[in-house]
């Protein structure tokens, strides 16, 4: 390849990964509009609930956790594989990774804020939330630190710092691209973000080994939040909850819907901006394979905790068990369904994993399944505890339905400001890549083109 | 004082790398500028390894020592007995102190990273757009004007697209 394709190729290449950056089109507006009004629709609920207090929900006693618990236990799980599957690929260097990385990373910031709003959400006297951060105050109070939720504050908060600096630094040289390319205001906004990056030789060194521990460092803290969400359940003695392998379980569950989050919001992309050339059917095979495992280590999971319940026979832990059964038939078929059956057989398959149409299928019902896990999780041991005098049921209120709507529309709504206001792909990771692929050496006869290692 | 020569190709800029070292110009002096990094020695040679990883060890020390003081260390001062349970509870403790200290080495990691890219820098250096759509740039910083004149001859003979300096940028 001679300079002038060479140029050429860059400058084009850049222009088509930036095509989401394009000016909105009506169709954007629309989609933000109608996205705004759901969020609008979800604060008014809210503001419902914070005027009557939180008699407007459906929790009750004993079905204390309700359909905020469940979504924010669902919205930890998203987040996870963003960030995660982003620092795993980078430390392997899986070479495919590179087109993923920005989507996933994005993905993982948007939704663990949106997952730490839900304890707050669900707190009661919201106005007073701060109550739980440590601090000097008149009232002399002070956060036991001894509660699973102020784990959960401490860890959320790290994973959402963690995220938001794993994205940014990411971001950096494809910010400083988007500066050169851009006049006026926004020149000043995206020279501001890009903090003066030239890309000198030394800012690259930097930069590829910083990020290199970056991803080491955030692997283990995105197992630990999910682990310690996994606690606030276990640690307690509720049938179905007290369990040993709880955390793993949730790790592996949150890895599930996180993938499949993924695919779907690759093949969302894919299609909304035209990026056909950049997010090719390998992408999506290797994804699906990623997905496959998963899917199979979580119905190892649950299979392995559902046989010793059913083995032990416990009279209480066979009572919630059945009571789920009995009441939840259908949401455990679509659960079994969703996240085992469908997902293990169609993945087998080279043509599914190469389908966008059967993937996107398959991954929303994959989110589905666990949304529906997650409920299956929260709500029938509760509703059969150990005291039978008090068993009960639970049903969402259109307050609690609203806001737990509302949370997927400010996911997306956030996720689409993203991509019209940031590059969607990592363009210099990609960029990167092409470069190494220009290299060419003779072998033979022939001159076969030479990919450079990373390091 | 900098000095920017703009390549449209790594070989030039490799060569002109080449011609400056030729006429006595250390490495230490000389970086290349580009939108995507290239290994080491391909253009430049680093000359040092960055240590950004004693900010996330400090870092990360601090904040084990700030999340063990707030969990065991007010438990201790002001201690609230619960049934026979510890005052200072080994698990909540450990999975305190191990976030913040986590959280701290990142935030560590980032502060140190930027120590050692020379960011956030907002003063007029030379610089060229062409860089983001694959232009080398090769920057040679210098402290004799004298050295400037020498480094632009050597890099305009190695073709350079363009040259510019600080005093351009601004």
């Amino acid at each position: 390849m001679n300079t002038r394709d060479k140029t050429y190729s860059a400058a084009r290449m850049n222009e088509a990964m930036l095509s989401s950056m394009q000016p909105p089109t009506l169709r954007w507006y629309l989609l933000a509009l109608v996205l705004g009004a759901v969020v609008a629709v979800g604060l008014y609920a809210f503001t419902v609930q914070l005027t009557t207090g939180m008699v407007v929900t459906g929790i009750n006693r004993p079905v204390m956790w309700g359909l905020y618990i469940i979504s924010f236990v669902f919205w930890v799980g998203l987040s996870h594989s963003g960030t995660m599957v982003s620092a795993i690929l980078r430390l392997s260097q899986a070479s495919w990774r590179r087109p993923i990385l920005r989507g996933a990373e994005a993905m993982t910031v948007f939704s663990i804020a949106v997952a730490g709003l839900f304890p707050l959400i669900h707190l009661g006297r919201n106005w007073i939330f701060y109550y739980l951060i440590p601090y000097p105050s008149q009232y002399g109070l002070w956060p036991n630190f001894r509660s699973p939720l102020l784990f959960d504050m401490v860890a959320i908060n790290t994973y959402i710092i963690g995220s938001g600096i794993f994205l940014y630094i990411g971001m950096l040289p494809d910010l400083a691209l988007v500066r050169d390319r851009s006049t006026g205001w926004r020149r000043k906004i995206y020279g501001l973000l890009a903090i003066g990056w030239r890309g000198t030789a030394e800012q690259w060194r930097v930069f590829s080994r910083g990020s290199t521990l970056l991803a080491c460092l955030i692997i283990p803290v995105a197992v630990s939040v999910h682990s310690i969400v996994a606690w606030d359940f276990a640690v307690t003695l509720v049938p179905g909850w007290h369990s040993t392998i709880f955390a793993p379980y949730f790790v592996i569950g949150a890895i599930t819907s996180g993938v499949a989050a993924v695919i779907t919001l690759m093949i969302v992309i894919r299609k909304a901006f035209k990026l056909e050339e950049f997010l090719l059917p390998l992408h999506f095979d290797n994804m699906s394979k990623l997905l496959l495992a998963v899917c199979l280590l979580w119905s190892y999971f649950y299979f392995a905790e559902v046989f010793t319940t059913w083995y032990g026979h416990k009279p209480i832990e066979w009572e919630w068990f059945s009571y789920m059964h009995d009441h939840y038939g259908l949401a455990l078929f679509i659960m079994i369904l969703g996240n085992t059956i469908v997902p293990i057989v169609g993945l087998c398959f080279r043509r599914v994993r190469r389908s966008t149409a059967a993937l996107l299928g398959i991954t929303l019902l994959v989110n589905v399944a666990m949304f529906i896990e997650r409920f299956l999780i929260v709500v029938p041991s509760l509703s059969h505890k150990n005291i039978p005098f008090i068993w009960g049921s639970y049903t969402p209120s259109w307050v609690e339905m609203s806001i737990a709507l509302a949370a997927f529309a400010l996911f997306f709504l956030l996720y689409t400001l993203f991509t019209k206001f940031f590059p969607i792909l990592a363009i210099t990771d990609v960029r990167e890549q092409e470069e190494a692929l220009i290299g060419q050496q003779q072998l033979g006869r022939a001159r076969v083109e030479t990919l450079v290692n990373e390091e | 004082m900098e000095i920017l020569g703009v390549f449209a190709d790594l070989d030039e800029a490799a060569r002109a790398v080449d011609d400056l070292l030729a006429i006595g110009i250390p490495e230490t002096k000389i970086t290349s500028l580009s939108s995507v990094p290239y290994p080491d020695g391909v253009l430049v040679r680093e000359k040092h390894q960055p240590r950004f990883y004693l900010g996330s060890l400090a870092f990360g020390a601090v904040g084990a020592l700030i999340g063990f003081s707030l969990a065991a260390g007010t438990a201790w001062l002001y201690p609230l007995q619960t049934g026979d349970k510890p005052i200072i509870s080994i698990f909540p403790v450990g999975i305190i102190t191990y976030e913040l200290m986590m959280l701290f080495a990142i935030i560590g990691t980032l502060v140190g990273m930027f120590w050692c890219m020379g960011l956030p820098d907002f003063r007029p250096k030379p610089y060229a757009a062409e860089i983001a759509i694959g232009a080398i740039g090769i920057l040679v910083q210098t402290e004799h004007p004298g050295e400037v004149e020498v480094a632009r001859r050597a890099m305009q003979s190695s073709g350079a697209q363009r040259l510019c300096t600080e005093e351009d940028e601004e």
